[in-house]
């Protein structure tokens, strides 16, 4: 197996996301004060309150399991949780910390469950598989639905070791094209009534952020003229309530802005297999541009005129490879988009709006 | 002034090899200190009539830094220390050897004027940090001190291995013998087939399980014993040593082929 050099997504940090996606409480990492620092306050303010048991090099050579039965105390006299998720990290798990043993002695083994991860390496849909498997184990998910999502990880794995920044042992970071350009590239298409295809393929939270640019172009439209087909992973069915949430808040808002969506690919969390879904579904119809956003290397490659939204500067030079006439990144996707119920601005869908003299 | 890391077997008499080597040298009027690595902290017992220091660790943990803090005089003026550790079955004693050993901070007694710095190893070198006293700025040399027993061997060269991924000098095996046949021949076989040497081998002697039973050394309980004199031509061929070198591990094979040839 290729060694890449590329720093990687993190399975611990993986974890943490998909305790938030299960709607736990309190997350509980078991290792030093700053473990998953930029990760935790994200998700605390998306709701969910993330502590560490604060390890020291004391705690490494004789071990912290009494350190970690007195916050889960803690924070259940503090935050009254129902749900408590307790996550390994390199530190604790090196070290063999018997996490189980201490949950149970904490006397919360009714509301708290233990997601045995080790370690940042491998992938990071490792991290989010070990705590659903979890979540089944406590209750919080049938099989059925664990099945589905392991499904969903692994071939999301798969699609970024064949078309994302998995592929090569190092991907440079890049900003991608001038924002400006792709804007009056589209619009100058619109004025000229032509036929574009909009495919929102999006990653859970992120959508709410991606959605802005079928948003902004659809609005852009309705303006100049041309027309749109809407293709959106923005099923109300299938998933975690947190995440069918997610996809209804934006439905709502296309639909107070007059957008009709033609086709559903799949829920928020099918990106892997959704993007083949919207593709089947456009294949044979009459379009001049496709315009990919989210997740737009889970897209099989069209001969068509295509854009590619990103959300990581390390997808630009993948997805150009692919034959992107554009790619664009929208760089703050995964920090503006927590703790919200609406779709916020894109950067992409601001220089559309400016250029289409939109507000 | 030497420092000089000794490795082996788990039981094999590491400890009891370490504080009589250190009382003897002691008594001859040089400065040891005797750094203990094991976390179950019985190196230096039998330097304080079987009373147990506080540990490197444990006194870390209280938040006692300070060098002077943690370094005991024991019998003949040796100096001891432990390093401590956590209980059987948690934490990482591996990590703790490398904080202890930081925390006792090398360059303040290495200013002390000790004419040897002796660690005791524990038996079996699991992890990095068992290796730590091994490593650049700490011991000198590594000495092995084996049985003619196959385990005892086998062990030992698991050691070399160590030593040799390392490159890290060794200076010889010490002997400690359980009676069997050809043992010394055995021993020195070893050392021969791994480009070491032969310190000295130390013959099976109920005196020294006597003295430890009262938490002593030979020395102490036996002021007039020849095995002393063991000991002392230990130290001072230690001392003395010239021919410290980076040892080549041999097969499991050449092992079972050289003891089956001394039966």
């Amino acid at each position: 197996m290729m060694n890449i050099l590329t720093p990687r997504p993190n399975p611990i940090v993986a974890a943490l996301y998909t305790l938030r996606d299960l709607d736990v409480d309190v997350a509980v990492l078991h290792g030093p004060s700053g473990c998953g620092f930029r990760a935790a306050r994200l998700l605390e303010e998306d709701g969910m309150k993330v502590v560490t048991t604060s390890m020291s090099e004391e705690d490494l050579i004789f071990g912290a399991s009494d350190k970690l039965i007195e916050v889960l105390k803690e924070i259940d006299e503090l935050f009254s949780p129902k749900t408590i998720g307790v996550v390994g990290s390199c530190v604790s798990m090196i070290i063999g910390e018997n996490v189980k043993k201490a949950i149970i002695d904490s006397g919360l083994k009714d509301k708290a469950f233990f997601v045995e991860i080790h370690g940042c390496m491998g992938a990071n849909t490792r991290g989010a598989i070990e705590t659903l498997k979890a979540a089944m184990d406590f209750g919080l998910i049938d099989e059925n639905e664990f099945q589905r999502q392991e499904k969903m990880l692994l071939l999301a794995t798969e699609v970024e070791s064949n078309s994302g920044m998995a592929k090569s042992k190092y991907t440079r970071p890049s900003r991608g094209a001038d924002l400006r350009t792709v804007a009056e590239y589209i619009v100058n298409l619109l004025k000229d009534k032509k036929k574009i295809a909009v495919v929102l393929n999006a990653k859970k939270e992120t959508a709410y952020l991606f959605a802005d640019i079928p948003l902004a172009i659809n609005l852009a439209s309705k303006k100049y003229g041309g027309s749109i087909i809407n293709v959106c992973n923005l099923s109300k069915i299938v998933g975690l309530s947190r995440i069918k949430r997610y996809a209804g808040d934006i439905i709502n808002n296309y639909d107070s802005n007059g957008i009709t969506i033609d086709y559903i690919s799949g829920g928020l969390d099918e990106y892997p297999i959704a993007g083949k879904n919207a593709i089947e579904y456009l294949k044979d119809k009459d379009f001049d541009l496709l315009v990919a956003v989210g997740i737009p290397q889970a897209l099989p490659i069209l001969n068509k005129e295509s854009i590619a939204v990103t959300n990581g500067p390390r997808e630009v030079h993948p997805l150009e490879d692919a034959g992107y006439k554009y790619v664009t990144v929208e760089i703050a996707s995964h920090s503006t988009v927590m703790g919200i119920r609406d779709i916020v601005l894109s950067e992409l869908g601001e220089v559309i709006r400016d250029v289409a003299g939109i507000q | 002034m030497k420092q000089i890391a000794i490795y082996g077997k788990g039981g094999i008499g590491k400890s009891s090899i370490s504080s009589n080597l250190s009382v003897n040298l002691a008594s001859e009027g040089y400065e040891v200190l005797l750094i203990g690595c094991d976390p179950k902290s019985d190196s230096t017992i039998n330097l304080f009539g079987g009373r147990r220091i506080d540990t490197v660790l444990d006194l870390y943990k209280k938040g006692i830094t300070d060098p002077n803090k943690l370094i005991f005089d024991g019998y003949k003026g040796v100096k001891g220390v432990e390093v401590g550790g956590p209980a059987a079955g948690v934490g990482c004693a591996g990590r703790g050897i490398l904080v202890a050993l930081k925390t006792l901070n090398k360059d303040y007694y290495l200013e002390k004027g000790f004419d040897i710095v002796i660690y005791d190893v524990p038996g079996d070198v699991v992890c990095g940090g068992f290796a730590g006293p091994a490593r650049e700025g700490y011991a000198d040399e590594v000495y092995i001190v084996t049985s003619g027993e196959y385990l005892s061997i086998y062990a030992a060269n698991n050691i070399v291995k160590g030593l040799f991924n390392l490159n890290v000098k060794m200076g010889g095996i010490i002997g400690n013998m359980r009676n069997i046949v050809n043992e010394e021949q055995k021993i020195e076989s070893y050392a021969k087939e791994i480009g070491s040497q032969l310190i000295t081998a130390v013959e099976r002697n109920s005196k020294i399980h006597e003295s430890e039973i009262e938490g002593k050394t030979v020395l102490e309980k036996y002021p007039n014993d020849p095995l002393n004199l063991k000991f002392k031509e230990i130290g001072n061929k230690i001392l003395e040593n010239k021919k410290s070198k980076v040892p080549n591990p041999t097969t499991d094979e050449k092992i079972r082929s050289i003891l089956g040839g001394l039966y």
